[in-house]
C-alpha cells in the first residue's frame, strides 16, 4: 500500500453530524485543509435514515425550520446556498404547522403556517385571543430582526443601537415564555396551544427563554418547514459530497479518542481509537464538552475553569423513538396530520416533571411522513415515527437483560396513547417496527446518557447568554471550538447547521489571525 | 407595540443586562470535581454493542456428518452481549492470503451469552465453512462481530403464535429462539417444522426433544426417509395446516433458497400480508459467468491506496478479502449497510433483489460492496474495519 497523505491538517473536525459537516465545508471554503472524523460508517449523526423491509425510515428530522422557499429563503436555505448544497437536495414543503392534542384539557387543534392564518385559527379555537396573538408575532418579528442584526455584526452588538432599534427585544429578553405571554395578557387556552412547540426545545415554558421560543416560532410560522425527499440522509450525503468536492477528507470508522497537547497546553494532534495520530492545531468538536474536557484532552491541560464550566451544565432530554411501517395508507388508517404533539398535560412545567421518569412520561411528537410526502413509502402503506425524551437519567436504570422488554414496553405505550387520542388503529397494521432508546443514541452518537438535545437551555444557560458569551466560552481552550447540539446555538437541525457555520468560520478566523 | 413587564420599562432593560453575568457566575460555580468518565446508558450501549469482539474456539463437536458445532468464548471481555434470539454474528479470520468472514446464526441462547458462551452450527458448504469444518481447532482465535440482524421476534409486530420452518442447517437460529422462549425472555408460542433428508441429518435432535418437554412444539419432516414419529415429504402448507391455523401466525423461515421458493408457492393461496412471513437472509454468492473477466479495483482506505484484481463474477467484497484487505462487512446479503462505501469511478451491477441501499445512497454514489460486482476497472473509498 502507498501512503497518499501526510496526516497533517489545518483543522480536524471530530464528528460528522450536522454541525461537523457544516463546519468542515466552512473550513475548506476558507482555504484550509480539513479532515472530518466519524466513528460510524455514515455521515449525519442523527441526520440519517435506515431501511427495514419496504420502508426507508427517517431517523430524526421532523421538519427543517427556517428554510423557506427558493424565492423567499430562510436563513437555513441561505446557508445551504452559501455552502453549495441547496441544489443537491430535493426539497418538499410541509403542509401544516402542527396538530396539538392534550389528554388533560382535550385540546385537538390543527394549526396552519402563515401568521394571518395562525392568528385566525387561534381566534377560532380561543375567541378573544387575536390582540395578544398579534402582539406576540410583532414581538417575535422584532426578535428576529434583532438576531439578524446581531448575526450581521458577528455577535458584537452595540448596546445603544440595540436599545434604540429593538427595545422590546431587550425588555422581553430576560423573561421566560410564560412570563412574556402573561404580560401580553394572552388567554390561557391560547398560551396552551401556542406553547405546543416547546418539546422541540426540550425545556418547559416556565424556564424556556422567550427569545429562544419566539425566534423559533416566527421562523416556523412565516417561513414554513421543509423536508428532503430522501430523508435527512440526503442532506448528510449532499454535505459530505461537497466536502469531497472541496478537497476535504472524510474518514469513517475513525473514532477520535484523544486530543494531544504540548507542554503549553496547545493542541498538537488527534489520536484515533486505533492509535493513528493526525497532526493539527485546530479541532472543531461536534460532540459534548463533557467528552472533550472529561476524556479526550489530558486532564493536566484542562483548566479548573473549564472543569467547573462543564460540570455546571445539565444534560437535556435523552431520546426515545419508535418507527413504524404500516401496511395501510394514512388515509385508510385515519391519520390526518403530518406532525402531532400529544401531551399528558398542557402545563409544560408539569409535563416536564412527568417526563423525568420513564413510567410517567407519555409525551410524543409524532410524524406521519406520508401526509407531507405521499410517495415516501409504497402505495397502500405509510410510515410513522414517534419521539419522546426523558428529562433525567432514569433510563440508566435499565439492565442488560431487561433492555429489549423495556424498549417494547415504552413503544407499546406510545402506540396505545396515539390510538387512544386519535381513534386510529395502528397495532394490527405494523409490518416493520424499530425502536431506538437512549442506549441506541449513546451507541451511534456517543452522547452522554443518550441525550439528543445537548445541554438544557433553561434559565441561566438559555440561548441568548450563550450567544452573547460565544467569544468568552471559546477562550476556555484556544484552538478548540464546538459545533452541534452542545454548542452555542443549542440543539435541533437548524441550530446545529448554524453552529457548524459559526465555528467553521471562526476557526478560519483563528487560522488567519495566526498568520498575522 | 410596547412590551413591558415591570412597572418601568428600564427595569426590564436592566434585567436583560444581567443575563450574561448570571451565566458567567453559574459556570464559575460549577463543581470542581472530575468530569464523569462513564455514564450508565453509555456503559450499557457498549455492553450490548461492543462492535467487534475477540473470541477463542473452545469446543468442536459433530452435529451431523457434514455439520459441526463450534463453541466460542470471548477473550476481550468476560461475557458476550445479551442479544435477541434469531440474530447472527459474523466470524472473521485469515485463511491463507485471504481475510475471510461469514455470517452465522447463533444457536446458543441469549442467557448462555452472559455466561461467556456462544455457539454456531456450521454446515460444510462453502469456502469458509469448509475451512471451519476441516481445519479450525480448539484454541484458534477469531474476530467476531456483535450479534446483529432483524431476523428475530418483534413483540409489537408479530402474532403470538409463530411458525418456524427450518431447512437443513437453517435450524440454528430456531434453537436459540426455542431456548429463549423457554427462558421466558420471549413471549411467543413456537411451533417448529424442521425439514431434513433423513433422521441422521437432523442436527440438535436431543436438544430439540428436551425443549419439546418444556413448551416447544416440534415436527420433524424427512424427505427421503419414512419413520414413525416423523412426517414424510416436504414442509407444505397442507402439512403445516394439520398443526396450526396458518392465517393467525407469523412465519419465520430459515433455509436454502430452494426452500424459500417452495414455501412462497405453498403460502401464496393464503394471501398472507407481507408482515406475516419473515425470511432469514442468505449470503450473496458468485455470479454464474463463464470465463469471467478480471478488472483492476483501486481501494482507498483513509490515506492508504491499493490496487487489486477483481473478477466480474465476484463481489467487490470478495475481491478485497482475497487481497487481504480488511473491509468491513456483516450480513453479506446487501441489507445491513455495514459495508457502506463510496463509489468513485467505474461501472458495476448490484445483485438482483439485493439492493439494500438507501435512496440517497444511489443518488450520491454509495455502494454496498457485499452485493456489488464490477463491470469495469473501478475505484472505491472504503471505511477501515473497526
Amino acid at each position: 500500500m502507498e501512503n497518499k497523505g501526510t496526516r497533517q491538517y489545518d483543522v480536524v473536525v471530530i464528528g460528522a453530524g450536522n454541525g461537523g459537516l457544516t463546519a468542515a465545508i466552512r473550513v475548506l471554503q476558507g482555504g484550509y485543509s480539513c479532515l472530518l472524523l466519524e466513528k460510524h460508517n455514515l455521515p449525519g449523526g442523527f441526520a440519517t435514515s435506515f431501511k427495514r423491509g419496504r420502508f426507508e425510515f427517517e431517523a430524526s428530522l421532523h421538519e427543517l425550520n427556517d428554510f423557506g422557499s427558493a424565492e423567499a429563503p430562510g436563513d437555513i436555505r441561505t446557508l445551504f446556498r452559501d455552502l453549495g448544497v441547496e441544489d443537491k437536495v430535493d426539497w418538499i414543503r410541509i403542509p401544516e404547522a402542527y396538530h396539538l392534542i392534550t389528554t388533560d384539557k382535550k385540546y385537538d387543534c390543527e394549526m396552519p403556517f402563515g401568521v394571518e392564518a395562525f392568528i385566525d385559527k387561534m381566534e377560532h379555537y380561543v375567541p378573544g385571543s387575536r390582540k395578544s396573538m398579534t402582539e406576540f408575532f410583532e414581538l417575535c418579528n422584532e426578535v428576529r430582526d434583532a438576531q439578524t442584526y446581531s448575526n450581521s455584526v458577528n455577535g458584537n452588538t452595540d448596546s445603544s443601537y440595540m436599545k434604540s432599534h429593538f427595545p422590546n427585544f431587550v425588555k422581553a429578553g430576560s423573561y421566560s415564555v410564560n412570563e412574556v405571554l402573561d404580560s401580553l395578557k394572552m388567554p390561557q387556552a391560547a398560551r396552551d396551544i401556542l406553547n405546543a412547540y416547546w418539546c422541540y426545545l426540550g425545556v418547559d415554558c416556565d424556564r424556556l427563554s422567550f427569545l429562544h421560543y419566539g425566534s423559533m416560532v416566527i421562523r416556523y410560522i412565516t417561513r414554513d418547514a421543509w423536508m428532503p425527499r430522501m430523508r435527512s440522509h440526503e442532506i448528510s450525503l449532499a454535505l459530505e459530497s461537497r466536502i469531497r468536492e472541496l478537497g476535504g477528507d472524510v474518514w469513517y470508522h475513525s473514532e477520535a479518542s484523544k486530543i494531544h497537547t504540548d507542554a503549553a497546553g496547545k493542541i498538537t494532534g488527534v489520536e484515533l481509537k486505533d492509535g493513528t495520530v493526525i497532526a493539527t492545531h485546530h479541532v472543531i468538536a461536534n460532540c459534548s464538552p463533557h467528552l472533550v474536557f472529561g476524556k479526550m484532552l489530558p486532564a493536566s491541560a484542562v483548566s479548573e475553569q473549564a472543569v467547573r464550566a462543564t460540570n455546571a451544565r445539565e444534560f437535556a432530554g435523552r431520546g426515545f423513538s419508535m418507527f413504524l411501517g404500516l401496511n395501510k395508507s394514512a388515509e385508510e388508517l385515519g391519520i390526518k396530520s403530518h406532525n402531532y404533539f400529544i401531551y399528558d398535560t398542557a402545563d409544560s412545567a408539569k409535563q416536564f416533571d412527568l417526563m423525568r421518569k420513564v413510567d410517567t412520561n407519555h409525551v410524543q411528537a409524532t410524524v406521519c411522513l406520508n401526509n407531507a410526502f405521499p410517495e415516501c413509502s409504497p402505495k397502500g402503506t405509510c410510515m410513522m415515527y414517534f419521539t419522546t425524551m426523558f428529562m433525567s437519567d432514569d433510563w440508566g436504570n435499565v439492565t442488560e437483560t431487561d433492555y429489549f422488554k423495556e424498549k417494547d414496553r415504552v413503544a407499546a405505550d406510545m402506540i396505545q396513547v396515539f390510538e387512544r387520542e386519535t381513534g386510529c388503529n395502528l397495532h394490527d397494521h405494523i409490518e416493520e417496527i424499530c425502536v431506538a432508546s437512549p442506549t441506541t443514541y449513546a451507541r451511534y452518537c456517543g452522547h452522554p446518557e443518550g441525550s439528543i438535545y445537548g445541554y438544557l437551555t433553561a434559565d441561566w444557560d438559555s440561548l441568548m447568554p450563550r450567544l452573547m458569551m460565544m467569544k468568552e466560552d471559546a477562550k476556555l481552550f484556544p484552538g478548540l471550538r464546538f459545533a452541534g447540539g452542545y454548542a452555542m446555538r443549542s440543539s435541533g437541525y437548524s441550530s446545529a447547521y448554524v453552529s457548524g457555520d459559526i465555528s467553521g468560520r471562526q476557526t478560519v478566523g483563528d487560522l488567519k489571525a495566526e498568520v498575522k | 407595540m410596547k412590551f413591558k413587564r415591570q412597572i418601568f420599562g428600564f427595569m426590564d432593560m436592566l434585567r436583560f443586562k444581567k443575563i450574561v453575568p448570571k451565566r458567567r457566575e453559574a459556570l464559575a460555580n460549577g463543581a470542581n470535581t472530575p468530569i464523569p468518565q462513564e455514564y450508565r446508558t453509555n456503559v450499557l450501549a457498549k455492553k450490548l454493542h461492543p462492535g467487534s469482539m475477540e473470541v477463542e474456539l473452545v469446543a468442536i463437536r459433530d452435529l451431523t456428518d457434514r455439520m459441526k458445532e463450534f463453541t466460542f468464548r470471548r477473550v476481550d471481555a468476560d461475557a458476550f452481549p445479551f442479544f435477541r434470539a434469531g440474530q447472527y454474528v459474523s466470524l472473521r479470520t485469515a485463511v491463507g492470503e485471504s481475510l475471510v468472514s461469514r455470517p452465522y446464526s447463533i444457536s446458543s441462547s441469549p442467557r448462555e451469552a452472559l455466561e461467556n458462551k456462544l455457539t454456531l452450527g456450521v454446515e460444510d458448504a462453502g469456502f469458509f465453512s469448509h475451512y471451519l469444518n476441516t481445519q479450525a481447532k480448539v484454541g484458534d482465535r477469531f474476530t467476531m462481530s456483535e450479534p446483529s440482524g432483524e431476523f428475530h421476534y418483534e413483540t409489537l409486530r408479530d402474532a403470538n403464535q409463530i411458525v418456524c420452518v427450518a431447512g437443513g442447517s437453517g435450524i440454528t437460529p430456531f434453537l436459540s429462539m426455542a431456548k429463549s422462549m423457554v427462558d421466558q425472555d420471549e413471549t411467543y408460542d413456537m411451533i417448529l417444522f424442521y425439514g431434513a433428508r433423513d433422521e441422521a441429518h437432523i442436527a440438535y435432535k436431543a436438544e430439540l426433544d428436551a425443549l419439546a418437554q418444556k413448551g416447544l412444539k416440534v415436527v420433524y419432516v424427512l424427505s427421503d426417509e419414512q419413520k414413525p414419529g416423523y412426517e414424510q415429504g416436504f414442509i407444505s402448507a397442507e402439512l403445516m395446516a394439520k398443526y396450526v391455523d396458518l392465517k393467525q401466525v407469523t412465519f419465520f423461515l430459515c433455509g436454502p433458497a430452494a426452500m424459500y421458493a417452495f414455501l412462497e408457492k405453498e403460502l401464496a393461496p393464503l394471501n398472507l400480508p407481507v408482515k406475516a412471513v419473515r425470511k432469514d437472509a442468505t449470503c450473496c454468492l458468485d455470479l454464474p459467468i463463464e470465463n469471467p473477466r478480471t478488472f483492476r479495483l483501486t481501494v482507498r482506505i483513509r490515506d492508504q491506496v491499493s490496487t487489486i484484481d477483481a473478477k466480474e463474477n465476484e463481489t467487490l467484497l470478495t475481491a478485497m478479502e482475497r487481497a487481504g484487505i480488511p473491509a468491513p462487512n456483516k450480513c453479506r446479503a446487501g441489507g445491513c449497510g455495514y459495508c457502506h462505501s463510496k463509489w468513485i469511478s467505474g461501472d458495476y451491477q448490484v445483485a438482483e433483489k439485493r439492493d439494500g441501499r438507501r435512496e440517497a445512497d444511489r443518488k450520491f454514489g454509495c455502494i454496498h460492496p457485499c452485493v456489488t460486482y464490477p463491470m469495469s476497472d473501478m475505484e472505491i473509498d472504503v471505511p477501515p474495519s473497526e
